[in-house]
C-alpha cells in the first residue's frame, strides 16, 4: 500500500523534471543544486497554498460532528434516522437531550363541558378587527436598533470588558496586541448583524458563549466549536446556537488576506449580550 | 536519490514552517441585532390525502403562534424552494439557506387506524445543518388546535431556551353595552383568542379573574349579592360557590403557586387589609393590619412571599411581606403611585401599573424595588398578567376617550406590543398556567 503511494508520488513528481537534463548539462554542480532549490522551493509554496485551499473540504467535515451528536441523541426520538449522518462516533457527552422516545400522550383534552353557558364566539368581530390598530411599538423598535447600531458603531473600541484583557494579553505575542485590534474590530462589525442576542433570559450570566473558531483563508469557517452548545443549561444552549448560527451566516468574512496567520485561529470568539440587556 | 530525498524534505519544511507563526485571535462580540428568528414552516404531509387540510391548518397555527412571539419570522410558504415529501429525510439545506431560513420545521399527519391523529415533526438548524428537536404527538382530531400549540411551545422552548406559552388561555372579562350599563360576562379562550367561551350570563358585574396553578379553577370577585364578593368556578363542573362567608366586601383574589391558599383582600369599616385563606381548612389568615388600604396581593413562585399595594405611607405603593405577614417592607420608590403588581412566574421581577398624572402605564422591577423599567407608553394600561415563562405580559388597555378597553400584550424586552384579539371590548385578563 505504502509502497504504491510513493510509487505514485514518484511518478507525480516527473513531470517537473523536464528541466532537470537541461541543469545537468549546465555549468556545474553548483548551479544544478540552486536551481533545484528553487524548483524545490516554488514546488514547496505552491504545495503549502494548494494543502491550504484543501482544508476547506476537509474541515467542512468537523460541524458535521456537532450534526452528529445532536442528530444521534434526536434521531432516537423518530423511527429512521436521516441518512445523511454517516459519522457515529461520539455517543456519550449529551446527557440532557430529550429522553429517547419523545411519545407524548394528548388526551382528548379536558375541554371543559361548560354547562349551562353561552357559547357566543362572534368570530366576526375578531376578524373584523385584526390588526391592532396603532402601533405605537414599531417606531420604538425602530429606535432601538437604530440605537444599537449607534453603539455598535461607537461601542466596539471600548467593549472589551474585564474579561476579554486577560487572555488577549496572555496569548498576544508582543505588538501583535495592538496590530490585530483592528482585526477583532473588522470581525465584529461583521458578525454582529447576524448575531441575534437570546435577550429576556433570567439571568443574563448564563447567555455568554466562547466559541474557538478556526478559519480557512478565503473567510469561511473552518470550525466553530464551542462546550456551551451542549450545555445542560437550556438558557445556554440557546445562546450558544444563536451565536452559532451567526457564525455560520455571516460567513464568509473580509478580512486581510495578507495577515491570515494573525485571524486563522479565533478563540476564544466570545458573544457576550450582557450589556445589550440592561438598555 | 538524494536530491529527491532533498526535495521532500524541503517540501516537509515548507509545509510547516508558517504554522508556529500563528496566534489565536480573541474577539468579544458584544453587540448584536436583535431579530426575529427566520423560520420555514411547511404544511404538514400526510400520505392520505384526506388528511392533508389538517396539515396546512396545524402548520398555519404553529406560524401563527411562533410570529406572534415576536422572536420568530416565518417565511412566506410561496418563498419554499424544497418541497418537503418525506420528513424521514434530512432536508437540502441549501435550499433552505437560499430563501434565509434558519430553522425549518417538517411535519406529518397521520389517522391511526384507532381514528386518533399522529403528528410527527422535526426541527432542523439550516445553518448547522443538524435536527434540533423530534416528537410526536397523538390525539383526538378535534384537539388538533391543541397539538399545533404543543408543536409552537415545543419549537419555542428548543429554540429559546424557555418554556412556551402557547398552549394556554385566557380568562377575561368580557365587557359590551353602553358605558352607563355596561354588560361584564366571565370569558375564557386560547392564547391566541380561538374557541372564546362565556362562563357568565352578564346578569351581574364580575371582576378580577385569577386561574389557579391547574387552570382548572377561577377565582373572581361578582356582586352576585349585595356585596361583592370573591367567587370560585369550577371549569370542569361549571360550579360556582362564594369563598368563605364574610359579611363585608371580599375582593382581588389570587391562588398560591400551590392551589392551596387563595390571597384576599377583605374591607372591614372602611379599611381593607390583605387575609390570606386555605381552600381545604377555609381558615383564614389576616396578614396585614394597619388602618391603611392594603390590596392587591400576589405571591412569590415559590409561595414564601406576597407583593401586595399599600397607601400607608401617603401613596399608593409596592410592598412585599413574608408570606406569614412578616417582614412588610415598602420596593417601590419611582415617581407616581405604583400599584397592581404581581409576581412573575420567573420569580426575577414583579410587574405593576404606575400612575403618573393621569397617565398609567405597566412597568417591572426587581423584587427588591431595583432595576424599575416601563414597558408601555400609552393613555391607560393597567393590571398586568405572566405568560406562565415570565416572558411576556398581557395587560387592560383603555382608549383615552372611553371607547372602550382592549387586552393587549408585550414582551418584557418591552418589545413586541400588540393587541390580543377578543370577541369584543375586553379587560382584566388572567394568564393561566400551561394546561396540563
Amino acid at each position: 500500500m505504502s509502497q504504491s503511494r510513493s510509487q505514485s508520488s514518484t511518478r507525480r513528481l516527473l513531470p517537473q523534471r523536464p528541466s532537470r537534463p537541461t541543469t545537468e548539462r549546465g555549468s556545474g554542480a553548483g548551479i544544478a543544486l540552486s536551481l533545484l532549490l528553487h524548483a524545490a522551493l516554488i514546488g514547496a509554496t505552491y504545495f503549502t497554498w494548494s494543502r491550504m485551499l484543501d482544508t476547506t473540504p476537509e474541515s467542512h467535515a468537523v460541524p458535521v460532528d456537532l450534526i452528529t451528536v445532536t442528530d444521534q441523541t434526536n434521531v432516537q426520538a423518530m423511527a429512521p434516522p436521516p441518512p445523511p449522518t454517516p459519522p457515529k462516533e461520539e455517543t456519550p457527552q449529551q446527557p440532557v437531550e430529550p429522553p429517547p422516545p419523545q411519545l407524548m400522550d394528548v388526551e382528548p383534552a379536558p375541554e371543559p363541558p361548560m354547562p349551562d353557558i353561552k357559547i357566543k364566539p362572534e368570530p366576526k368581530k375578531v376578524v373584523d378587527t385584526p390588526k391592532p390598530p396603532d402601533q405605537p411599538p414599531p417606531k420604538k423598535q425602530a429606535n432601538q436598533d437604530f440605537a444599537a447600531l449607534l453603539n455598535k458603531l461607537t461601542a466596539p473600541p471600548k467593549t472589551p470588558p474585564n474579561a476579554k484583557v486577560g487572555p488577549r494579553t496572555v496569548q498576544g505575542i508582543g505588538a501583535a496586541n495592538a496590530m490585530t485590534a483592528d482585526l477583532a474590530d473588522a470581525l465584529k462589525s461583521q458578525i454582529y448583524q447576524c448575531w441575534s442576542p437570546p435577550v429576556g433570559a433570567p439571568n443574563a450570566n448564563d447567555l455568554v458563549v466562547d466559541f474557538d473558531v478556526a478559519m480557512n483563508p478565503d473567510g469561511s469557517i473552518a470550525r466553530a466549536t464551542s462546550d456551551a452548545v451542549s450545555s445542560g443549561n437550556s438558557y445556554t444552549r440557546a445562546a450558544a446556537e444563536a451565536a452559532r448560527r451567526a457564525i455560520f451566516q455571516c460567513q464568509p468574512y473580509r478580512l486581510p488576506q495578507d495577515r491570515y496567520s494573525q485571524w486563522r485561529e479565533i478563540n476564544p470568539l466570545r458573544f457576550d449580550p450582557r450589556q445589550m440587556m440592561n438598555q | 536519490m538524494r536530491k529527491l530525498l532533498l526535495v521532500c524534505a524541503l517540501f516537509l519544511a515548507a509545509a510547516l514552517a508558517p504554522l508556529p507563526a500563528a496566534a489565536a485571535l480573541s474577539v468579544d462580540v458584544t453587540q448584536g441585532n436583535a431579530q426575529p428568528l427566520p423560520i420555514a414552516i411547511p404544511d404538514m404531509i400526510s400520505a392520505d390525502p384526506a388528511q392533508a387540510t389538517m396539515g396546512a391548518n396545524i402548520a398555519s397555527v404553529v406560524r401563527a403562534d411562533l410570529t406572534r412571539s415576536g422572536l420568530f419570522r416565518s417565511i412566506d410558504p410561496k418563498a419554499f424552494v424544497e418541497r418537503i415529501t418525506n420528513i424521514n429525510v434530512a432536508p437540502t439545506f441549501q435550499s433552505w439557506r437560499a430563501i434565509n431560513a434558519q430553522g425549518l420545521v417538517a411535519g406529518q399527519v397521520t389517522l391511526q387506524p384507532d381514528g386518533r391523529l399522529r403528528v410527527d415533526f422535526r426541527l432542523w438548524d439550516v445553518y448547522g445543518e443538524s435536527q434540533m428537536l423530534g416528537q410526536q404527538f397523538f390525539t383526538q382530531p378535534e384537539n388538533w388546535r391543541r397539538v399545533a400549540h404543543l408543536v409552537s411551545d415545543a419549537i419555542y422552548e428548543r429554540v429559546t431556551g424557555e418554556k412556551g406559552y402557547f398552549d394556554t388561555r385566557i380568562v377575561f372579562v368580557s365587557e359590551s353595552g353602553p358605558a352607563t350599563k355596561r354588560v361584564k360576562r366571565l370569558a375564557v379562550m386560547d392564547e391566541d383568542g380561538a374557541n372564546p367561551i362565556f362562563l357568565t350570563r352578564g346578569d351581574y358585574m364580575v371582576l378580577t379573574p385569577r386561574f389557579n396553578p391547574t387552570a382548572q379553577m377561577i377565582a373572581y370577585m361578582s356582586y352576585i349579592a349585595t356585596k361583592p364578593h370573591i367567587y370560585l368556578f369550577d371549569l370542569e363542573t361549571g360550579r360556582q360557590e362564594e369563598l368563605g362567608n364574610f359579611p363585608n366586601m371580599t375582593f382581588s383574589p389570587r391562588f398560591s403557586p400551590d392551589g392551596n391558599r387563595v390571597a384576599l383582600v377583605l374591607e372591614n369599616g372602611g379599611n381593607s387589609d390583605v387575609y390570606v385563606m386555605d381552600l381545604r381548612s377555609r381558615a383564614v389568615m389576616r396578614l396585614t393590619t394597619d388602618p391603611a388600604i392594603d390590596s392587591a396581593p400576589s405571591f412569590s413562585p415559590d409561595g414564601r412571599q406576597i407583593t401586595f399595594e399599600s397607601d400607608r405611607g401617603g401613596s399608593k405603593q409596592i410592598y412585599v411581606m413574608n408570606a406569614d405577614g412578616s417582614n412588610q417592607r415598602r420596593i417601590s420608590f419611582g415617581a407616581g403611585e405604583n400599584g397592581t403588581p404581581v409576581w412573575s412566574p420567573r420569580g426575577d421581577l414583579i410587574a405593576f401599573t404606575k400612575q403618573l398624572g393621569s397617565h398609567f402605564t405597566i412597568g417591572v422591577m426587581r423584587p427588591d424595588g431595583s432595576g424599575e423599567r416601563m414597558l408601555t407608553n400609552a393613555y391607560h394600561d393597567e393590571g398586568p398578567t405572566w405568560a406562565p415563562n415570565g416572558r411576556v405580559l398581557m395587560f387592560t388597555r383603555e382608549a383615552s376617550n372611553n371607547r372602550g378597553s382592549q387586552i393587549w400584550s408585550i414582551d418584557v424586552t418591552g418589545r413586541n406590543e400588540q393587541r390580543v384579539m377578543t370577541p369584543g371590548d375586553a379587560s382584566d385578563p388572567a394568564w393561566s398556567p400551561l394546561i396540563q
